[in-house]
């Protein structure tokens, strides 16, 4: 029989406390998680429920944070925490690209240490990606500053996929996109986690049918919900 | 009035001291008259101009008559940990325990370009003659502090500007420095460009102090001038390694070991 491969990405008794004006509240309160390979999951809830927090836990981007997290059958405390970013790779909300071209900025990762001596990709590969979220109008010379905000989400996101992650966390990535955008947007999501990816994504929108599994976060508690 | 000459310089008596303070009593109705809110701020600033310069020309004079290297190392050290102290109170943003910092920045600048100067430029015999170690240093720490406080502010606010951009970089797995080199750069530019600016100002917009003060007090324009010209390339340099000396060392403090962004919502 073959061995079952263990979740990619998984939490045990995840904590997260904050000092606030009625006292310290527990913005997630012992949560477990596991993700599978090939899995897309949605996480909903109520603003200011701590998804975005969940989002940066998972991803080591944030202090003071309790529990254990497990990727790919290995603990965090033996991953380094910038490996860990490499591969579990969180999409901000607020899309932020560096000043410059749209290609420099796609380009940004590469010129970190983590993929010293790593090929950075080429201009046909750039302009295909591009392509691939509907920015065929968009010149890789163009200024960031020019791009609307629509155009900047998928850029930030197109950066983030190109690195090669195994796991995405998305927060809110079609918050700024019109509806085909939004769904060129999802179509890549599915294919990464087509080709073996994990993906948990923070959205408001109504379901869009991508998603595997739905996940209800109120009250410092992760719950399965109907999709 | 009878004026006084000592050495070709003409010597301020104590009335003409307190015709010139007549200047700050007219400043003070104005400031009264047109309803500034500033009147306390600077009857208490003129005050402490002359209660600080006469005790500084008392100190000096001491040092001077007492020769001793001790003495000219502790004054060089309270003058030290006093910019400090300015540089903290004028970086409010700047997280808490950058005193090391601002102490080390400030005096390494101050003993390396003060007895850079005095030593191989002005050759002072014994090395801590206190008539040359003294006014120099002051130039040296009062000059760099104001660099270092620019660096050390500009550092601080620009990283919490750039908080998303800080947080984008650092997801995917910038250092503490990649993700804060931006804000780095940005910080030493506005340190330096007081310097640069002045340096390039010299002798056409302003005349420079010291040199104003030596020819005021008989020196040879041209001597005065040379003496002006290290004076400015030092500060230059000592504005320089201090804020470089001070960013370098502080600006880890907003980021965790794990190389996280401390943005305010996460600061204790």
């Amino acid at each position: 029989m073959p061995e079952t491969p263990p979740p990619l990405l998984a939490a045990r008794a995840l904590t997260v406390s904050r000092r606030v004006d009625a006292g310290l509240i527990r913005i997630l309160d012992a949560i477990d998680l596991t993700l599978d390979a090939g899995t897309l999951a949605d996480v909903v809830g109520p603003s200011g429920a701590g998804k975005t927090t969940l989002l940066l836990a998972l991803a080591r981007l944030l202090p003071g944070v309790e529990g254990a997290l497990i990727f790919d059958g290995a603990p965090a405390t033996t991953i380094d925490p910038r490996v860990w970013r490499a591969s579990i790779a969180y999409l901000p909300q607020r899309n932020a690209l560096l000043p410059g071209t749209v290609a420099a900025s796609l380009r940004a990762p590469w010129r970190l240490k983590i993929r010293a001596g790593a090929q950075a990709p080429s201009d046909e590969a750039l302009r295909v990606a591009l392509d691939g979220v509907r920015l065929t109008d968009v010149a890789l010379d163009r200024d960031v500053a020019r791009l609307s905000e629509g155009q900047a989400a998928r850029v930030a996101f197109l950066r983030t996929l190109l690195t090669g992650p195994r796991v995405l966390l998305l927060d809110e990535p079609d918050a700024a996109l019109d509806a085909e955008s939004s769904a060129e947007v999802g179509r890549l999501t599915r294919e990464f986690t087509g080709a073996g990816g994990a993906v948990i994504r923070v959205r408001h929108h109504v379901a869009d049918g991508l998603a595997d599994r739905r996940l209800h976060l109120a009250g410092g508690h992760l719950t399965e919900v109907a999709l | 009035m009878t004026t006084q000459l000592a050495g070709g310089v003409v010597l301020i008596g104590w009335p003409q001291l307190l015709l010139a303070s007549g200047f700050v009593f007219v400043t003070g109705a104005l400031a009264l008259w047109m309803q500034l809110g500033l009147t306390k701020d600077l009857a208490i600033g003129a005050a402490r101009t002359y209660i600080q310069l006469l005790l500084l020309g008392v100190v000096l004079g001491w040092a001077f008559q007492a020769d001793r290297w001790y003495w000219v190392v502790g004054i060089l050290g309270i003058m030290t940990v006093a910019a400090a102290r300015i540089i903290l109170k004028r970086a409010p943003d700047a997280p808490a325990g950058l005193f090391l910092a601002a102490v080390t920045s400030m005096a390494v600048t101050g003993i390396t370009v003060t007895f850079a100067v005095t030593g191989l430029v002005i050759g002072a015999d014994p090395w801590y003659s206190p008539r040359y170690v003294i006014p120099i240093a002051g130039m040296v720490l009062g000059n760099s502090m104001t660099g270092i406080a620019l660096s050390l502010e500009r550092v601080f606010s620009d990283l919490d500007s750039r908080a998303d951009e800080v947080l984008a970089m650092s997801a995917l797995g910038a250092t503490a420095w990649e993700a804060a080199h931006p804000s780095i750069r940005t910080a030493l530019r506005a340190g330096l460009i007081p310097a640069i600016n002045s340096m390039a100002a010299a002798g056409i917009v302003f005349i420079p102090g010291m040199m104003t003060g030596q020819i005021l007090a008989g020196a040879d324009p041209l001597e005065a001038t040379k003496y002006q010209i290290v004076v400015m390339l030092m500060v230059a340099a000592a504005e320089v390694i201090g804020a470089v000396i001070a960013v370098l060392m502080s600006y880890k403090r907003r980021f965790t070991p794990d190389g996280v962004f401390l943005e305010k919502g996460l600061r204790d």
